[in-house]
């Protein structure tokens, strides 16, 4: 961090200006204008709203407990002369359930038209954590993973191969401590490279699926791309519609899914959903 | 099947549904087993695990003290007494600074600013008596203790404690009927009622969701404590030896707090059994690993974040209300103030309770935010028992130097233990703040549900007063 | 008589006034409200509900059955017919009784708005398996086609009701179970159970208190008059024949086959004691069963007990890495193989 520091105040450098959280300038909840929007998303607890504060100087409450944040906070950096909006969503398992939290996350990755997703996995319990980066791979092809909590792995004597992990995953992995600042650079460089498509993943995709669901998903797929031929996650929306997903079906039949890739404002108004309950 | 050209939404979508009906297997369970299988194999890949399990594992050892079927309860009970007993006494000293310096050296000279400006009587007392002293005294009053609750609150939280609590609690909420995680969305409540209904979020079912919505009004909030403390203080602390004092008020508070808890339990058992009927769902729960709070952070951020903040509502509504007091108690109908006429309306009612109209109607000029009842308590008692002495004129919200002053003034509008007592348990019971309710429309999406969670606690906290005043005074009788 | 004694006594009379008045169900004002309730629109949707179901099974419906399953008399049930046809929804010839395509289109509605109700009570109530029917027999009638549709949508359009019986599409269809009684099954032959009848209770009750669910793999291993012994899930259970011919099943596909032995259930487990997940048994449902799997519960996944709350009940697992409390509803569901040792 100090080499870096020392680096950014060197005038040659901001010809080369991407590589020091010197230069980040945390906005706070100022955010007119953004260049990017970035979503931070994850299982609960581990991490996102630290990660979320480091980098825009807010205070989001976080807490040792799943299930702090409930409703997404948004909040505003800029760095290497880009302005980015972030969003701190609320912590999940999966994506797959209809949960209201759950449906947040979703949506807002799915319609949100994030430029880059942010995963913020626990480092000292990656394989339940992959479960939703997986999902989240599936529905969109900007991730970038980020390996939280690394200090505990640490000290339980973990070792996790960020590059192995990287390969495997088909997108950057940047292992951090959000609660200590350390990494944040690199994250942001992360960012920022595949945001301006410096980067370009190439994102694992679910293998092993159950023979005849894979042939129908195939062939649903297919119709997908046929009709809407931008979207990078056709096969991701098929298995949405054979588990009956009515979110899905109707952004298919309003067209939203076509909107997303033209690149139109998604309409997040319908995210309030009332309490339904039989009455006696 | 189709060709490439006609394909079309609708296309899609029926074929999914014909699919749909074809396909044997879950299209749920196979796709999520599929995805572990592969993260399992990226993961196995990519983390090399110490060969042993290390013989002694810390959070397993805290665990297993902190939920241990001798110490679990004792443990939690000591933690929370700590906290308020730390946040009691240690509030009461800089309460009285901020006290006098409000008092005793900004009032004077706003006067004197005034009278050399020489602003009509009107307006300077409807904004020096009125606004300012409303807001001066919800100042000093709420910052001290919140200063000190809140940072020890987000240590424990911070700690990982909180869902070893909910751990600890689930049993009682499941017999009740309610969701385990209940607790959590509870103890958001403590901070703040309003917080606790977007907290209950975490909570899947709708018909627990709702149970939780409802009943978190009986954790008292932090618009709640200072009333509960200050009574409990003056009025409760003073039946005892002075060196347990202290410690007997912030029993009673504690005592307060779990009468609600208890509450929590019931209500929702009656609610589970009744309008929200149905068995207790299911209930996860992730116990996360302790964690080291970092305490300057965790001090400095609640400080600045949650501590200015609920002040900063609380100054926001305690202004128009301070202006709103004093504008009823000066406004004369045929003779007598508006505040006047409303408490003599109200006072037959407040005795039936064990309380009295001034009481209820500080509660209700108190909806918009429960931590001016106090001020508005001693303004209006003060304006009724006309103790010209005290008090500065008419409706306005003033100083007391000491709790001795507090208590003269409540003893001269006819307080006894009984009504002290129920004005605790009254302000455990009662409906929820404007905010609160508004919040509560907008998670529930529901009208009827709205009135139900206002009513209810309103309802209960008069039959629970009412039952507790005609006891005490057959006992009394009796005695 | 002093008077706080008087105050409670009028307050303790106006509760026990508003008790008699008010008591959900069986109070004044519900039960005056339910027997208005019963109108006859009412009446005559479960008329054609009852005709349309004849029709099914190749029964004849006539004013005797109608007025049996409707518990009217013969009269009333006559009076009803003709008011029907008047409507439009049935014609009556020559002593047979046909619904006419509106009738028949209204029978659907009405079935679709009962089994998706039964799904909505199965998968995000508490109520009991006991409950549903008659929850859902009551609330059919207060559901329009439009709510009908967003109920359907809601619940992610399920094909199935709980007890495995077909859901009518919007568009009127209905698939048929290809099904056969457990009675009449080949001996020792994999099957899975595809229906259980819900009517009448009594019988249903006994199939609940067995555990027994549409899902479930079983295998029958012994039929006489008196008794049918059957495998569901690796349990045992024996059923007299009337009972048991509630149960509906299928021959079970060779690819859906698992191994149906398991050696107990997560709750088994002490603290300290592991062992291998086999399945989630089917009578977890809806979205306790997806937040289960969500958490990494899944066959094959080592699931290790840690600690138990102080009041016993939920419990503390490590699963895949993180420590997860479960009540133990919850953990009965979870069919395990345990570890003999504690793994290392
Ligand atoms: N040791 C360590 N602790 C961390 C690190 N990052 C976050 N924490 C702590 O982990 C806990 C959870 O952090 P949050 O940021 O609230 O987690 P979250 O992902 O936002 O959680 P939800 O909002 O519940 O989904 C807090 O107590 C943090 O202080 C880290 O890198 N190392
Ligand atoms: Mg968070």
């Amino acid at each position: 961090m100090t080499t870096n520091e020392i680096k950014a105040a060197a005038p040659a450098c901001d010809t080369c200006p991407f590589h020091h959280t010197a230069n980040l300038m945390k906005l706070g909840v100022d955010m007119e204008d953004w260049d990017y929007v970035i979503a931070l998303a994850g299982n609960p607890n581990t991490g996102k709203s630290t990660v979320f504060n480091a980098l825009t100087g807010l205070h989001q409450h976080t807490g040792n407990w799943p299930g702090k944040t409930v409703t997404r906070a948004e909040g505003g950096f800029d760095y290497g002369e880009k302005r980015y909006k972030l969003v701190d969503l609320p912590g999940t398992y999966s994506l797959l359930s209809t949960t209201l939290d759950e449906e947040i996350a979703r949506d807002f990755i799915l319609f949100g038209q994030p430029d880059v997703t942010v995963v913020v996995v626990d480092a000292t319990r990656l394989e339940r954590n992959l479960n939703l980066v997986l999902q989240v791979l599936e529905i969109t092809d900007r991730a970038v993973v980020c390996l939280n909590l690394m200090d505990e792995a640490q000290r339980h004597g973990f070792k996790v191969d960020d590059r192995r992990l990287a390969r495997d995953l088909g997108v950057p992995v940047v292992p951090t401590v959000a609660r200590y600042d350390k990494g944040m650079d690199k994250l942001l460089q992360a960012i920022c490279d595949v945001a301006t498509h410096r980067t370009i993943c190439n994102p694992h995709r679910i293998q092993h699926l159950a023979p005849d669901l894979k042939q129908n998903v195939s062939q649903i797929a297919a119709q997908i791309k046929a009709v809407f031929p931008d979207l990078p996650n056709a096969r991701w929306v098929a298995l949405r519609l054979l588990d009956g997903d009515e979110r899905i079906a109707e952004a298919i039949r309003q067209g939203e899914l076509g909107d997303l890739t033209s690149g139109a404002p998604p309409d997040q108004s319908n995210l309030i959903h009332p309490i339904r309950l039989e009455t006696v | 099947m189709f060709k490439e050209a006609q394909i079309t939404a609708n296309d899609i979508l029926s074929s999914a549904k014909a699919a749909r009906l074809q396909i044997r297997c879950n299209v749920h369970e196979s796709l999520v087993e599929a995805i572990y299988t592969d993260a399992a194999r990226i993961a196995d890949r990519a983390v090399n695990r110490p060969g042993d399990e290390p013989r002694f594992d810390l959070d397993r050892t805290i665990d297993r003290l902190v939920t241990s079927r001798t110490w679990g309860f004792p443990i939690m009970l000591l933690l929370f007494t700590l906290v308020f007993w730390i946040t009691i006494s240690g509030a009461n000293v800089p309460s009285g600074w901020l006290f006098s310096l409000f008092i005793d050296v900004i009032y004077p000279s706003l006067k004197n600013a005034a009278e050399a400006l020489a602003l009509p009587w009107w307006l300077s007392g409807f904004l020096i008596d009125g606004v300012y002293l409303s807001t001066a005294w919800v100042i000093s009053v709420m910052l001290p203790p919140m200063a000190i609750f809140f940072p020890l609150f987000t240590l424990l939280e911070d700690f990982g404690y909180l869902p070893r609590v909910a751990f600890n609690l689930d049993n009682f909420f499941k017999k009740s009927g309610a969701h385990g995680k209940q607790s959590l969305s509870m103890m958001m409540g403590f901070g703040c009622n309003a917080a606790g209904v977007v907290a209950t979020r975490i909570i899947d079912s709708p018909r627990e969701r709702l149970i939780a919505i409802i009943t978190n009004n009986f954790s008292l909030c932090n618009g709640r404590w200072p009333t509960q403390i200050l009574i409990a203080t003056i009025f409760i602390g003073a039946l005892v030896p002075a060196h347990v004092a202290g410690l007997i008020s912030a029993l009673s508070v504690v005592g307060v707090a779990i009468f609600g808890v208890l509450l929590t339990f019931a209500v929702s058992w009656a609610l589970s059994r009744t309008w929200l009927k149905g068995e207790a769902s299911t209930f996860s729960l992730e116990l996360p690993p302790y964690r080291p709070p970092r305490i300057l952070q965790t001090i400095y951020t609640s400080i600045i974040d949650r501590t200015i903040i609920v002040l900063w509502r609380a100054v926001i509504f305690a202004m128009p209300a301070g202006a709103f007091i004093w504008l009823i108690s000066n406004i004369n109908i045929s003779g007598i103030s508006i505040a006047a006429h409303m408490i003599d309306f109200l006072n037959p009612f407040g005795l039936l309770l064990g309380l009295n109209g001034v009481i209820l109607l500080a509660y209700v000029v108190a909806i918009p935010a429960n931590e001016i009842v106090i001020p508005s308590i001693l303004m209006l008692t003060v304006m009724v028992a006309g103790l010209t002495n005290i008090s500065p004129g008419a409706g306005v919200i003033f100083e007391l130097d000491s709790q001795a002053d507090t208590l003269a003034v409540l003893n001269v509008g006819g307080w006894t233990l009984l009504t002290a007592i129920n004005t605790m348990l009254f302000s455990l019971i009662h409906n929820p703040c404007s905010t609160t309710i508004y919040t509560i429309y907008k998670e529930t999406g529901s009208r009827k549900w709205t009135i139900i969670s206002t009513l209810l606690p309103l309802g209960m906290g008069i039959a629970v007063t009412f039952l507790v005043a005609q006891v005490w005074r057959l006992v009394e009788a009796i005695l | 008589m002093p008077a706080p004694l008087i105050a409670l006594l009028v307050t303790a009379l106006l509760i026990i006034l508003a008790f008699l008045l008010f008591r959900p169900e069986r109070g004044i004002i519900p039960r005056y409200r339910n027997t208005r309730y019963l109108s006859s629109r009412v009446y005559s949707e479960d008329a054609l509900k009852h005709i349309y179901h004849c029709q099914l099974s190749g029964d004849r419906p006539s004013i005797e059955s109608i007025a049996g399953a409707l518990h009217i008399t013969t009269d009333e049930a006559a009076g009803l017919l003709s008011q029907m046809e008047n409507r439009g929804l049935l014609q009556l010839q020559e002593n047979a009784i046909c619904l006419t395509s509106t009738g028949r289109e209204m029978a659907l509605h009405i079935i679709r708005a009962h089994r998706l109700w039964e799904r909505h009570l199965a998968d995000e109530t508490g109520y009991s398996e006991l409950e549903w029917h008659d929850r859902a027999e009551r609330h059919e009638h207060a559901l329009s086609p439009e709510e009908v549709d967003a109920l359907s949508a809601h619940l992610g359009h399920p094909s199935y009701d709980p007890h495995g019986d077909p859901i009518p599409t919007v568009d009127g269809e209905l698939i048929s179970l290809d099904a056969a009684p457990l009675t009449s099954a080949d001996l020792h032959t994999p099957l899975h159970i595809v229906h259980i009848e819900d009517e009448p209770q009594s019988l249903y009750a006994q199939l609940v208190a067995e555990g027994l669910h549409p899902g479930m793999q079983v295998r029958l291993i012994e039929r006489s008059p008196e008794r049918i012994l059957f495998w569901a899930n690796g349990d045992e259970h024996v059923l007299a024949p009337i009972v048991a011919a509630n149960i509906s099943v299928s021959p079970l596909p060779e690819e859906y086959r698992t191994k149906p032995i398991y050696k107990g259930r997560l709750a088994d487990l002490k603290p300290g004691e592991s062992g291998e997940v086999q399945s989630i048994s089917p009578a977890c449902r809806g979205l306790e069963r997806r937040r289960l799997m969500d958490l990494g519960v899944l066959p094959g996944t080592v699931i290790k007990s840690e600690i138990n709350s102080p009041s016993g009940d939920p419990t503390a697992y490590r699963i895949r890495g993180a420590v997860i409390a479960l009540r133990e509803e919850q953990s009965n569901h979870i069919h395990i193989t345990r570890f003999n040792q504690e793994t290392a």
